[in-house]
This record gives structure tokens, C-alpha cells and sequence, in this order.
């Protein structure tokens, strides 16, 4: 029965670092693709006026002020990171997709054998809560505006990452004590 | 110890390792193409000065186009055997289960090409991973491009809904333990 809990619980990580993974994989990817788009020197900050054409505008079906401040919302990014943040953010971003997929691997690990895979799961999951305090931590220092978008869902990766690694490193230790 | 039998109990043997390795291609590809394409349209409208979109659109059209291709090549090996689970005698969750597959096949061909047709009726060029040049098949027609763009946001809203459904499923099997998730980790 003792057995049957184990595997269940197995199951279960496996699934929850799988899903949580694949959508930090996803996020990690975008905020790298948004730091190589968004760069100090193109348009919006050399201060073009936004171009909106009526037929563009019907067919993304927004008004004039919404296209206008799109402008705005790229320069709020621009004039709100400091000089270091971009290559920061491009650092993390890649170290957080490299520590995602080797978070992905261990929940394979998991699911085909045992007992190392889950010191390497632990191991994952300290380095994606790390990289996510790096990022509040950074996120603390950069301007309110860009501020306010990055804190709160950094903290509930934080909180995700800490119960993922407390859920491992409690089962590891009931698992020690079974065997 | 004493054996209870799963109401829910999936076919046991493995599935093959191209299903098992494409299943979680497609699964990171349609995340991220979800939670790119929401931060895209932000992005201020193309014009000679503003290129911010010209690389996530093209990144969105090329993992789309990869990810129709995955599709296709998951259905053709996993069809016969949904359609044979479904003509058998079973309990009305494994029906669900088969209807859920089915349909997510059907609704992700469906946001692909609708974002295809789009994409070519909008006249913008798309370039397979910038290196092969995908043909329109069409001149521009505006009408048609925010008919098939529509096509496209509703079939991807339903896939959402759909994606969700099959994620609080796997999580009901890895509780209930009963061999399914354990089929879609095992690449021997």
C-alpha cells in the first residue's frame, strides 16, 4: 500500500513539474524574444509618431488611442529599464530556459526510475527558485512602470518553485524513511 | 495488499516514443505560442518606421506551421487506435477521453490553418524558418484576412478551454495513479 502511495505521489510531481515547466518554458522564451525585440535606439525611442491606418485599425479592431499608446507602452519598457537590465534579463531568460528543460528532463527521470532522479528534481527545482529570486530581485531595481508588470508574477513563481521544492525534498526524506 | 480496480483504467501498453516526444514538442510550442501571441499584438502596428512585430510574427507563423505538421503526423499514428477505443464497451470518462483527443487534433488543424489563410489573404510573406518561402495562396483581401483571423482566435480560445480539460485530466491520473501519465513519460 506504503508502495502504491510512493508511486502515486511520483506521478503526481512528475505531472505538476511537467505543466509548471512547460509554461515557464514558455514565459522564459518570451521574455527573451521581448528583450531582442525591445531595444534601446529603435523607433519608439527615437520618438516616431505612431502610424494608424484606418483599415489597420478596423482589422485589429482597435481604436486610435489604443494604437497610439502602444507606442507609449513600448517606451514605458524603454525609459523604465536601466542600461543593465536587457542584458540581465537576456542572461536569466536563457539560464531559465536551460534550467526549465533540465527540470523537464528530471520529471522524465521520475516517472522511469527513482531514487537519484529525485535528488536531481530537488536540485532543479532550488536552481528555478533561484533564478526567479534573481529576478524579483532585479525587478526591485528597475523603474514603477516596468515594476509593477514583473513583481506579482514573479512572486507566484517563486511560491510555485518553493512548494515544488518542499514537496520533493518532504517526499525524498518519507521515501529515505520507507526503504 | 489488497488490489482495487481503477474506474478509469487506460489501455497499458506504451505508446510509441515519437508519440510520447512529439505529445510534449506540441505541448511546449502551444504555450508558447499562446503566451507570445498575447504580448505580440501589443507590440504598435507595422509601419516602414515600426518593425517591432516583423520577428514574433514570423516565430508564430513558423512554429505554427511546425506545429500543424506535428499534428498531422500525431493523428495519423493515433487515430485508428482513438477510433478502436471508442467502438468499444467503456465507461462514459473513457468516451470523454477519446472525444477530448479527437478534438484537440481537430481545433489545433483548425487554429493552424486559419491562421495560414490569414496570414495569406493579410499579404504579408511567411518564410519557413527563414528559409523556405511558403507561397500565398491568395492575393489581399482584407474582408476574408478578419474572417479567417477571427476563425483563428475563436478556434484557439476553444483549444484553450480544451487544453485546460486535458490538463485536470492527466492531473485526475497521476492521482489516481492508474498508468496513464506513466505511458506519456516512458521512451523505451
Amino acid at each position: 500500500m506504503k508502495n502504491e502511495i510512493a508511486k502515486a505521489n511520483v506521478s503526481w510531481l512528475a505531472i505538476i513539474i511537467m505543466l509548471f515547466g512547460l509554461l515557464l518554458l514558455a514565459s522564459h522564451s518570451n521574455e527573451l524574444l521581448k528583450q531582442k525585440v525591445i531595444g534601446p535606439g529603435s523607433s519608439a525611442d527615437l520618438g516616431f509618431a505612431a502610424d494608424c491606418r484606418a483599415d489597420e485599425l478596423e482589422e485589429e479592431q482597435l481604436s486610435l488611442e489604443e494604437c497610439q499608446l502602444m507606442v507609449s507602452n513600448v517606451r514605458i519598457i524603454l525609459s523604465s529599464s536601466p542600461q543593465w537590465y536587457r542584458s540581465y534579463q537576456l542572461t536569466l531568460s536563457s539560464l531559465g530556459i536551460a534550467a526549465t528543460l533540465f527540470s523537464l528532463v528530471t520529471a522524465f527521470s521520475l516517472i522511469n526510475r527513482q531514487s537519484p532522479e529525485l535528488r536531481l528534481a530537488i536540485v532543479s527545482s532550488a536552481l528555478l527558485l533561484i533564478i526567479d529570486v534573481a529576478g524579483f530581485v532585479a525587478a526591485v531595481n528597475i523603474g514603477p512602470l516596468l515594476r509593477a508588470q514583473y513583481l506579482w508574477p514573479l512572486l507566484l513563481w517563486i511560491c510555485i518553485h518553493l512548494c515544488m521544492l518542499v514537496a520533493l525534498i518532504r517526499f525524498g526524506q518519507q521515501s529515505a524513511m520507507d526503504s | 495488499m489488497s488490489e482495487t480496480k481503477n474506474p478509469v483504467e487506460p489501455e497499458s501498453e506504451n505508446l510509441p516514443r515519437l508519440v510520447v516526444l512529439l505529445h510534449w514538442l506540441l505541448a511546449a510550442s502551444v504555450f508558447f505560442l499562446f503566451i507570445s501571441s498575447w504580448w505580440m499584438l501589443s507590440l504598435p502596428l507595422p509601419s516602414a518606421e515600426f518593425t517591432y512585430r516583423e520577428l514574433p510574427f514570423q516565430l508564430h507563423k513558423n512554429i505554427g506551421i511546425t506545429v500543424f505538421i506535428v499534428v498531422i503526423t500525431m493523428a495519423a499514428m493515433r487515430v485508428r487506435a482513438l477510433l478502436r477505443e471508442a467502438s468499444s464497451p467503456q465507461g462514459w470518462l473513457q468516451r470523454l477521453a477519446v472525444v477530448d483527443h479527437l478534438l484537440l487534433y481537430t481545433l489545433l488543424t483548425v487554429c493552424c490553418l486559419s491562421g495560414y489563410m490569414s496570414s495569406s489573404y493579410s499579404g504579408w510573406s511567411t518564410t519557413l524558418w527563414w528559409l523556405v518561402d511558403i507561397p500565398s495562396m491568395t492575393a489581399e483581401n482584407d474582408d476574408l484576412n478578419i474572417l479567417f483571423s477571427d476563425v483563428h482566435l475563436w478556434s484557439c480560445w476553444a483549444l484553450l478551454g480544451l487544453l485546460l480539460l486535458h490538463i485536470g485530466a492527466a492531473i485526475y491520473h497521476g492521482i489516481g495513479n492508474d498508468g496513464a501519465i506513466d505511458k506519456m513519460f516512458r521512451l523505451r
